[in-house]
């Protein structure tokens, strides 16, 4: 039964408008863009101030006034527009940069890094033959497609060891065709879940 | 143009038709194709049915609207398993649109119905919360000190889940679904590398080549891979949804991608040998 509920009707209009743009540009998928659009907007906007008032204001008004600090940093940011005091800008970028930079470095370092370069020195020999074609697998891949970004040794890509870097960039197209197929399933899934919207919610025939 | 080279061209609107007809029909008329748990899916489930009762979980909704249909059904199936175990959760958002998927998995896990669970006792909502990776880090280094309220504005001293809960020593396991980037390796960083901490992580199908690496090492203990790892998931909570629903048109649409791929491949080289014979 098709369903009698406004909102699954506005819901249901706007995945087809979105959707219509697949076949070809139109004026309808326009008018859901720039509603979405919008909606984005003014959602960020509103989350926007309720974490300054959250994580900032409410701070304050207990008393915590470090807090005042974070709030002079954020209004500095806003001398990116004028011309005279653009430096000002720089320094709440430069407390952002390394900020974020310093949180996340050296715990970056400890799982891309040394994580998955003792992971690739473990013993080739497993303890099941399956494990032991995956671990040759990795080391093949590992040092064939790092040769291919030998840069500084150009006798790397040619003469008798320049199937080397080859190898390893057949390993990497590999890669990226195994990302491509999660890719397709990624839009597909995405898709998938709007057709039985439509085909559930909206008509009701499943 | 040669006949190899009109099949090379084939046109957007049809393969698009094609696609549509792919989904619709197994919609309506469900193959039934068997499901085979994958293990990223099934260590995932296996960690958190490990847990005693009682533990505490923090767990971070980082998908929007974009995402809900690869994630949404994961985190419903993840929620039940949480719930039926008595597993106290913390929620919270590193997307924007993150506290707007929240009551739509709270709508289809229904906890106080279904669980008898209490909102503030058993679990939490703290809302989104800005900054990725520095608020990942604020959470786990100092809760008190960066949130002050739950989502809906009540203070977090009248939260008894909250009461206990400091910062990373107090969250048995770290669990998260997104489908960001900067998210997936965030909490990666920020609970394993920096408070050795026990993490889970959901992705889009997308993200999973590059965040397997993190799964094989043993920094994820377990993985759940888009919609196919959101039907595992489904399968082994016994909550059948719309990602057991969408297998069937996604195994049925990717075979149509395949064939589309072949004939795209076989038209290419058809035309190049046609253009050589005329050369």
């Amino acid at each position: 039964m098709v369903s009698s509920d406004p909102a699954i009707w506005i819901a249901a209009f706007f995945t087809i408008a979105a959707t219509s743009y697949a076949f070809r540009d139109n004026i309808v998928f326009k008018f859901a863009e720039n509603t979405f659009i919008g909606i984005a907007a003014g959602h960020a906007i509103v989350m926007g101030v309720k974490n300054i008032r959250d994580y900032g204001w409410a701070h304050i008004m207990n008393g915590e006034m470090i807090y005042a600090v974070v709030f002079v940093l954020g209004i500095m940011l806003y001398f990116r527009f004028s011309r005279e005091y653009y430096w000002v800008y720089r320094y709440p970028i430069a407390f952002l940069v390394g900020n974020g930079v310093g949180i996340s470095i050296r715990a970056g370092i400890h799982s891309d890094f040394i994580k998955n370069i003792a992971a690739t020195a473990s013993p080739i020999i497993a303890a099941t033959p399956l494990d032991t074609v995956n671990n040759i697998l990795i080391f093949v891949g590992c040092v064939t497609a790092l040769s291919h970004f030998i840069f500084t040794y150009e006798g790397i890509h040619k003469g008798t060891i320049g199937w080397i870097p080859k190898v390893g960039r057949w390993m990497m197209l590999l890669s990226f065709g195994a990302s491509f197929g999660n890719t397709v399933m990624t839009r597909f899934g995405m898709y998938q879940g709007r057709v039985l919207f439509l085909l559930r919610d909206w008509l009701g025939v499943v | 143009m040669s006949a190899w080279e009109k099949l090379a061209a084939l046109p957007r609107e049809l393969v698009l038709t094609l696609v549509l007809i792919a989904m619709i029909i197994p919609t309506l008329h469900p193959l039934g194709l068997p499901i085979m748990t994958g293990q990223m899916a099934q260590d995932w489930y296996d960690t958190v049915d490990a847990l005693p009762e009682g533990s505490v979980i923090l767990f971070d909704i980082g998908y929007g609207s974009g995402g809900y249909p690869s994630l949404g059904p994961a985190n419903i199936a993840v929620f039940h398993q949480f719930f039926e175990k008595d597993l106290k959760v913390v929620i919270m958002a590193t997307a924007l649109e993150g506290s707007m998927m929240y009551p739509l998995v709270m709508e289809g896990v229904k906890p106080e119905s279904n669980y008898g669970a209490v909102y503030g006792e058993d679990y939490v909502f703290l809302g989104y919360i800005a900054g990725e990776q520095t608020a990942m880090a604020g959470v786990l280094g100092d809760l008190p000190a960066l949130v002050s309220t739950d989502y809906t504005g009540i203070p977090i001293a009248q939260i008894s889940i909250l009461q206990d809960v400091a910062g990373a020593d107090d969250f048995d396991i770290v669990a998260y679904l997104t489908t960001a980037g900067g998210t997936s390796e965030g909490w990666v960083y920020q609970a394993y590398s920096a408070y050795d901490k026990d993490v889970l992580g959901g992705f889009l199908s997308m993200m999973t080549t590059s965040m397997k690496p993190y799964y094989d090492t043993g920094q994820l203990l377990g993985l759940i891979d888009g919609v196919k790892g959101a039907a595992d998931m489904e399968f082994l909570t016994r909550h059948p949804g719309d990602a057991i629903q969408s297998s069937d048109v996604l195994s049925f649409t990717q075979t149509l991608v395949i064939i589309l791929i072949l004939i795209g491949n076989i038209s290419y080289f058809g035309a190049k040998a046609s253009r050589k014979e005329e050369t």
